[in-house]
């Protein structure tokens, strides 16, 4: 992923259900988002549903993000289902609501 | 087994309950304390999750919305009211109730838990109706991201204990046979997603099976760029204890066996090692196939932590040593709750009685073989005897420690007591304690939470006047009443005092010549006429309210302290307020006593009233003539002979011993034929026959198999006062 400058975040926002249909796209949004700046941020505060593949997504893009310069990170509140959904399946550690706490809290993430 | 733990979870959610009831009623007073609110919600959390993972579905379900209103408080947007204290004290009782009966409890209990879930309901939409993590999405925050962090841990929205390592437990992991604990790697393949297998849906019910620490490895996630967005690279270690049999684990992956990598093994012995504590990193590691004795060896040379060295030594990668972190933290968790009912047994109190009898009769039979060792005049038996005498007075004080509480656990009941019992008579009080960690026998506290009850029950209605007459009266508006307890020898001094309108000398008069306890024109001391409270039916109330002026109680309170051999005295000021002084012997079993004879009957004197002796030769006695009173360390001291007491009859030896006691803080001496010396003393009640025997507390049986009668000192020393009394008044008399 060629690294960018522009510093002007770039805001994804999501809702509705991520789920495996929706992993592909998710991706390509993502890679679209880097393409267009180097600070990539990410809403999940109207994701209802969100499974493996589009996590993995997420752990992907913040990787990438790592390995090249660039920001990824998720910002608003994380519902309390999703964020529940994680620490039972041992993704995050705790129950954060906040995105900062969210992502803080997420296994291997940062 | 899982009654065991079941047993473990009432004991822990018994004290729990305890503990709730004192923090909110210190919230009352400070409702902005933060530490009390965060103390009160993680009470009722741990209620919460513990009695879900124990199969108490009623109470989880109870005590999730209290938890959900504590919550709003925590964040500000419920305000701690008297009110919302009242129904939380309320709800307390009701888990207590709850706590009696397995599931399910009875119907009429779920009703009324449910009319206690009403009311919650309207605290929190009424006026209320904040989301209860509405001020965390704020845009000012709640607080630091490590306390929101830290809040969001135990706040459950949707219930039960969650987070990592903490999935929720399923009401079927208390209904099955003994608990274990399981190791789980699933590793899915790459292509699972695309036959619809929910991946995490499988994980969740894993979890549910009980109680887990769940750990996913997410390190081989790659780049975006590099990422099949339908392909898994995720694997989970999962660590579940559990009720349930291994083939009910394998039933979680039956359709995905094909498509996953799954091994599950069972941990040895919950998770200790061959000395039963819980398994240290390095074993686990090794457990786990991760790393080899000679890795481990070379890495604990290192001063640094093994996990820390084993990473950076690149033999293990650092999510390996956090999963295996993740499993040593559930086991010690486990190893816990196993120690949390290992570490207190919780033993029914008749055992404990059982084994103090036994010890009392051992104490009987070490007498009986120093006799006849002495008797015997043999060497070797009279070694024995010594050593086994040394050995059973370690064993009766180790016994009875066992059965000694501080008296503070009974305090707390006093503290709620006071709270429910001034708002009934809109009246301000506040309850002090001081020495709570005052030990004494669990059967004597037990037997003194009613008389206790009753003085501070006396003290709010009578005692503590109205806000209004208080501050008529120059005193703040609030009355303290002041419930302490400290040792004093072989006794504990327990004193209720308040700073009310104290008692009234002239009104108790009144009243005790209008019911005919005294005669009238008859002087009595301060505290002669202070104890006709504690008469039947006395009572100077005007009025009969529901909390007292029956006069029903006072007399329940001095029957019951004599009952424990107990002494009841006052002190008051008019209008300064009142001090009941309860004083206690620790312990009503084993007591050391001092070993008298007159004739041929022996008698023990408790050796905690025990002040000296004297002999004493008959014709100075005869010299006294009437007046019973000697002079003993330049205090006059009235005396009595237990000869003429028991009507013992026979000769009088020439030279007699006087036994000197301290009660009620007065000397008082006992005339006996012999001081034969300190006797470990077996208390044993009298019969029926015996009960309304004056002077007598019990009975003891001596080496030789006899009977020796255990003085009631404190009768019998207000009967000598009595008759000292007497004399001197007809002695000004004439």
């Amino acid at each position: 992923m060629p690294a960018k400058t522009n510093k002007t975040p770039k805001i994804v926002n999501l809702s509705g259900a991520l789920i495996i249909d929706r992993a592909s796209a998710l991706k390509d949004e993502l890679v679209a988002a880097f393409a267009e700046s180097s600070q990539v941020l990410v809403s999940l505060s109207l994701v209802e549903d969100l499974d493996l593949s589009c996590l993995q997504v997420f752990y992907a893009a913040r990787r990438s993000a790592a390995s090249t310069g660039m920001d990824f990170h998720f910002i608003g509140t994380v519902p309390p289902r999703i964020a529940k959904r994680l620490a039972t399946t041992g993704f995050l550690d705790g129950m954060p609501e906040r995105a900062e706490d969210f992502e803080a809290a997420l296994i291997d993430f940062s | 087994m899982i009654d065991k733990f079941k047993a473990a979870f009432r004991e822990e959610a018994y004290e729990l309950l305890s503990q709730l009831e004192d923090t909110l009623l210190e919230l009352e007073s400070q409702p902005k304390n933060g530490e009390l609110i965060n103390a009160a919600f993680r009470a009722i959390h741990t209620v919460k999750g513990s009695s879900a993972m124990f199969g108490f579905e009623t109470i989880s379900h109870f005590t999730h919305e209290i938890e959900s209103a504590l919550d709003q408080c925590r964040n500000g947007t419920l305000p701690i009211t008297k009110d919302f204290i009242g129904l939380t004290l309320k709800a307390r009782d009701h888990l207590k109730n709850l706590l009696e009966y397995d599931e399910p409890p009875p119907p009429e209990l779920v009703a009324f838990g449910e009319t206690l879930l009403v009311r919650y309901r309207e605290f929190l939409s009424g006026g209320h109706g904040i989301h209860p993590h509405a001020s965390a999405s704020s845009p000012a925050g709640s607080g630091s991201p490590s306390t929101a962090k830290q809040g969001a841990i135990e706040v459950s929205p949707s219930g039960g204990p969650t987070g990592a390592g903490g999935a929720r437990a399923s009401d079927t992991f208390a209904k099955g046979g003994d608990l274990s604990t399981w190791r789980i790697f699933f590793k899915p393949k790459a292509d699972i997603f695309t036959d619809g297998t929910k991946v995490l849906n499988l994980v969740e019910e894993l979890a549910s099976l009980g109680e887990a620490a769940t750990y996913a490895h997410a390190e081989s996630i790659p780049l975006l760029e590099d990422l099949a967005a339908e392909s898994c690279f995720c694997a989970w270690d999962i660590i579940l204890t559990t009720a349930k049999s291994e083939n009910d684990i394998k039933d979680v992956f039956i359709f995905v066996e094909d498509h996953a990598e799954i091994r599950i093994e069972r941990i040895s012995e919950e998770g200790m090692d061959e000395e039963g504590r819980a398994k240290r990193l390095g074993e686990i590691l090794i457990e786990r196939g991760l790393v080899t004795r000679a890795d481990l060896r070379a890495a604990l040379g290192s001063q640094k932590k093994l996990g820390q060295v084993l990473v950076e030594s690149k033999i293990l990668s650092k999510p390996e040593v956090d999963s295996a972190l993740v499993e040593q933290e559930h086991l010690k968790k486990v190893q816990d709750k196993t120690e949390a009912a290992a570490g207190s047994i919780r033993v029914a109190s008749d055992k404990l009685d059982a084994l103090v009898d036994l010890v009392g009769e051992l104490v009987t039979l070490q007498a009986r073989l120093s006799q006849t060792s002495l008797e015997l005049k043999d060497v070797s038996l009279a070694s024995i005897s010594e050593q086994f005498e040394r050995l059973i007075a370690q064993l009766r004080d180790n016994t009875m420690s066992i059965r000694m509480l501080p008296i503070g656990s009974t305090f707390n009941k006093f503290r709620r007591v006071v709270r429910d019992l001034s708002i009934e008579l809109g009246k301000e009080a506040e309850l002090v304690t001081e020495g709570a960690e005052t030990e004494l026998d669990k059967t004597v506290i037990e037997k003194l939470g009613d008389p206790l009850v009753h003085i501070i029950r006396n003290s709010l209605d009578h005692g503590i006047e109205r806000p209004d007459e208080r501050e008529k009266a120059g005193k703040p508006r609030k009355g303290i009443i002041t419930l302490s307890a400290r040792h004093s020898g072989a006794y504990v001094l327990i004193q209720v005092s308040d700073d009310g309108k104290g008692l009234d000398r002239d009104a108790i008069y009144a009243k005790g010549l209008e019911r005919g306890l005294i005669v009238p024109g008859q002087e009595m001391t301060d505290n002669e006429l202070f104890l006709l409270i504690f008469a039947p039916g006395f009572s100077t109330a005007k009025a009969v309210t529901t909390v007292s002026g029956r006069g029903v109680g006072m007399d329940v309170v001095k029957r019951e302290i004599d009952s424990l051999g107990g002494i009841v005295s006052l002190s008051t000021e008019l209008g300064k307020g009142l001090a009941v002084t309860l004083k206690i012997p620790l312990t009503l079993a084993i007591i050391d006593g001092l070993l008298v004879r007159i004739v041929d009957e022996y008698y023990v004197v408790p050796l905690s009233s025990v002040d000296g002796c004297i002999e004493i030769h008959a014709s100075e006695l005869r010299d006294l003539g009437e007046r019973r009173i000697i002079s003993y360390r330049d205090e006059l001291v009235p005396f009595i002979s237990l000869r003429s007491v028991f009507q013992a009859g026979g000769d009088e030896p020439e030279i007699e011993q006087i036994v000197i006691t301290n009660s009620q803080d007065m000397r008082v001496g006992f005339v006996v034929d012999q001081v034969v010396g300190d006797y470990q003393t077996v208390i044993k009640p009298l019969g029926r026959m015996f009960r309304d025997v004056e002077g007598l507390s019990g009975a003891t049986i001596l080496g030789d198999g006899t009977v020796a009668l255990i003085l009631d000192v404190n009768r019998l020393a207000a009967t000598v006062q009595r008759e000292a009394g007497r004399r001197i008044g007809h002695g000004g008399e004439r």
